[in-house]
């Protein structure tokens, strides 16, 4: 009885995902049908497939920099040939408050400057305009609105809309926001994104190495088993070659024993998302 | 204070553009004075001329003595469509005189002889007989000024002919080049060129209408029409625009300037609609057509060559052409100056390495000038660096311990740095220059005499040098700070908050 519960709970969760075009978590790892569905790492959150609407909340905008880091992280692996831009939108107002994303650091991201577009709108109803424009184009690979404060315009209804354009063009969509609330919003993947302080350099110990983030999925569309990962916590490094997951330790230990990431290639986790990356 | 300008009513009482307002008031009881503003008519008559390209495209406003009231139309090949020369003089001067303007005008064969018959023989045509037509005008006619008019007329030289002829060199060291200038000018010996107010348009169509229209969604009926004719004159000779620009021709002697750019060469006239559309969007409350509008106009330039290809079946829709549209919709929409590109420029200036550059008006990069990836550069940049206080420095030049921005207090637990950024000293403003010191120095020479001599010596202008950090609190916040000037010199040095790593 309880068993058969149990699997028109799962049926019911399947015919929803279905309704809302999600992907099954069979779909999350290539080798799914042949091997015993494994347990989603945070990585394959990570390297979702295409096509969502992200929200990526920091606690406040000094963590700006943060935020946007991990967005291009994510964006990154999904510019291809057939979609070669990505497109940064801000609000104007907002400029001197969060700082604007800077070419010459994109390089550490593996970006070119050239496939970045950034555009500068005066409202929030010309920033949802363009977004949306933006993801109607097949050229686009992704979409990251930064928007320093809550805004009216953007509320569920905005974040539906979004959501269901995208559904329609697959195109990936980011929005950076602030703080820590918990507003409702029609957007697949909620994470939280916080900073960790970067481990010591074998040789040169007082200097800030490239940094780990410490993002947290708050809310997955993923089923029963990625929703184990949702409100935990782990750590990411960003290496040449994309994310990878770093042991998790105490602040304290850091110094003790954690790998220093990007040093060492990370190549078996990580082939077939280079391909993706095209 | 002076008079600049008189009414018909006031010249009559034998007021003229005097030099004293105080005499005019004694001459005339309850005289009513305005004050002029220049910056105003300035503004009107570039409008009142810009309208006047219903008659020829090339209008310009001529602002060698005053900034408005001197307009030059070039009738190159338009003169027949108003039946003549003497016809076009006529409509074009009637139809502001019948609105109540004083206007003068003429038609000369350049742009010097037609302003000097405009104000000193109104309503001549001159024809191939240039020289005998401006010679009995007086020298002012020319263009000169008050100074230059005064000499010649003290040499008893008045008339523009009295000048034929005289020894150039002798004239041109007493009066100036330019005197030499204007008379070749205005006789046709030198080109002189007008700068057309509006772009020039290679390819248009035009419009006009009975009855003017006045609402927007019939201006961009209207438009969608216009850029159909457009195509098929680009068709014809295999060539695409990038830029668009529709004139609005008002009743009232205004025109309104609508343009869209595209960011490559088209002519799909399907596309330049939709961006008048977006364009006509962010226009809002600036469209005023006041009584209507009675001639659209839609041009195209920046013309390059576009073959025609097949559309239809076999052509898929290339993703980089419909980035390209997007873009252009979105600038059309948003503003030219809201999409933007960053552009590598070779300098090591932090914030000036990267303008930004409208995608749509895209300009090749300097090969050189792409960023060093080996230098660590922050992701996100402040447009404006922030002041920060920071406690002190523990080793002079060194890294700061903490600082306090925005009001809140940081520690920092890790530092890297500095990385010195100096002013560019190749570029003219931080050239080396020439100072003199501050009390020039006693020297004794050999005959026991003293004097001062002014000690030149080469020095570099207080370079504004700045040195760079990374700096990482105890949550992990990385900050890009900078610190202008140095320890131990006068001023204290300002530290400064310019970036976020990631």
């Amino acid at each position: 009885m309880h068993t058969r519960g149990k699997q028109q709970l799962e049926d019911l969760r399947a015919r929803i995902a279905r309704l809302e075009r999600r992907l099954e978590p069979a779909d999350l790892s290539a080798t799914a049908a042949a091997v015993p569905v494994h347990e989603p790492g945070p990585l394959d959150i990570v390297t979702r497939p295409h096509g969502l609407l992200h929200e990526i909340f920091t606690a406040d905008q000094r963590l700006a920099g943060t935020a946007l880091g991990f967005g291009l992280g994510l964006a990154r692996p999904l510019l291809t040939s057939d979609r070669p831009a990505l497109l940064y939108l801000q609000l104007a107002s907002d400029r001197q408050e969060l700082g604007f994303p800077y070419a010459p650091g994109f390089h550490r991201f593996g970006l070119d400057p050239d496939a970045v577009v950034l555009c500068r709108v005066e409202t929030v109803a010309e920033l949802l305009w363009a977004m949306e424009e933006a993801i109607g184009c097949r050229a686009v690979a992704a979409v990251l609105a930064d928007l320093a404060g809550p805004h009216k315009a953007l509320d569920f209804t905005a974040s539906r809309r979004l959501a269901l354009r995208i559904s329609a063009t697959r195109t990936t969509a980011f929005l950076l926001r602030y703080g820590t609330g918990r507003e409702a919003s029609a957007s697949a993947l909620r994470w939280r994104v916080g900073a960790a302080a970067s481990p010591p350099p074998p040789l040169h110990p007082p200097a800030p190495r490239p940094p780990p983030l410490a993002p947290a999925p708050a809310k997955s569309p993923l089923g029963s088993r990625a929703q184990r990962l949702e409100g935990k916590s782990f750590e990411l490094d960003w290496t040449d070659h994309g994310f990878v997951v770093v042991a998790r330790t105490g602040a304290g230990r850091a110094a003790a024993g954690r790998p220093a990431a990007s040093s060492r290639p990370q190549s078996a986790a990580l082939g077939h998302r280079l391909s993706e990356a095209g | 204070m002076r008079l600049a300008a008189v009414d018909a009513l006031a010249a009559q009482q034998g007021l003229h553009p005097s030099p004293n307002l105080s005499d005019a008031r004694a001459q005339v009881r309850d005289l009513e004075v305005r004050e002029i503003g220049r910056a105003h008519l300035e503004h009107i008559f570039a409008d009142f001329a810009d309208w006047h390209s219903n008659a020829s495209p090339l209008v310009a406003v001529m602002s060698d003595l005053a900034a408005y009231g001197d307009l030059c139309l070039d009738i190159t090949g338009t003169a027949h469509l108003f039946g003549g020369e003497a016809a076009m003089l006529e409509k074009l001067t009637g139809r502001l005189a019948a609105l109540g303007f004083t206007v003068t005008g003429a038609i000369a064969d350049t742009i010097g002889a037609a302003w000097a018959l405009a104000h000193y023989a109104p309503g001549t045509i001159a024809g191939a007989a240039l020289p005998e037509c401006l010679a009995p005008l007086p020298v002012a006619a020319l263009r000169l000024d008050e100074s230059q008019v005064s000499g010649l007329a003290r040499l008893g030289l008045r008339q523009v002919g009295q000048l034929y002829g005289r020894d150039r060199k002798a004239l041109q060291a007493r009066f100036g080049l330019k005197l030499m200038a204007r008379l070749d000018q205005a006789l046709g010996h030198l080109e002189e060129r007008l700068t057309p107010r509006i772009p020039i348009a290679e390819y248009f169509a035009e419009r006009r209408f009975a009855e003017p229209i006045g609402l927007i969604d019939d201006v961009l009926a209207c438009a969608d029409d216009l850029a159909v004719q457009l195509r098929y004159r680009l068709e014809a000779h295999d060539l695409g625009a990038q830029s668009f620009p529709l004139l609005l021709y008002l009743v009232d002697h205004r025109v309104i300037s609508l343009s869209v750019n595209a960011s490559r060469p088209t002519r799909d006239a399907g596309h330049i609609g939709r961006l008048f559309r977006h364009r006509a969007e962010r226009l809002a409350g600036e469209y005023d057509p006041g009584f209507g509008i009675d001639l659209i106009r839609l041009g195209a330039s920046s013309t390059s060559g576009l073959p025609g290809h097949q559309l239809g079946a076999f052509a898929g829709m290339d993703s980089r052409e419909d980035l390209d549209r997007r873009f252009d919709r979105m600038a059309g929409r948003l503003g030219p100056l809201a999409v933007l590109r960053s552009k590598p420029v070779n300098t090591h200036i932090p914030e000036q390495a990267i303008p930004f550059e409208p995608v749509v008006a895209r300009t090749p990069d300097e090969s050189e000038a792409a960023a060093d990836p080996s230098l660590k550069r922050p992701l996100r940049l402040l447009p404006v660096p922030e002041p920060i206080t920071v406690m002190f420095a523990e080793v002079p030049d060194g890294p700061p311990p903490g600082m306090v921005w925005r009001r809140i207090a940081y520690r920092f637990v890790r530092t890297a740095g500095p990385e010195r950024i100096a002013a560019e000293w190749w570029h003219p403003p931080h050239e080396l220059s020439v100072a003199r010191e501050a009390e020039p120095r006693r020297i004794s020479i050999r005959r026991g005499e003293e004097r001062e001599e002014q000690r030149l010596r080469l020095v570099r202008p207080p370079t504004p040098a700045r040195d760079y950090f990374i700096v990482e609190d105890e949550t992990g916040r990385r900050f890009w700070l900078s610190r202008q000037g140095l320890y131990g010199e006068g001023e204290a040095p300002r530290w400064s908050l310019h970036g976020f790593f990631a």
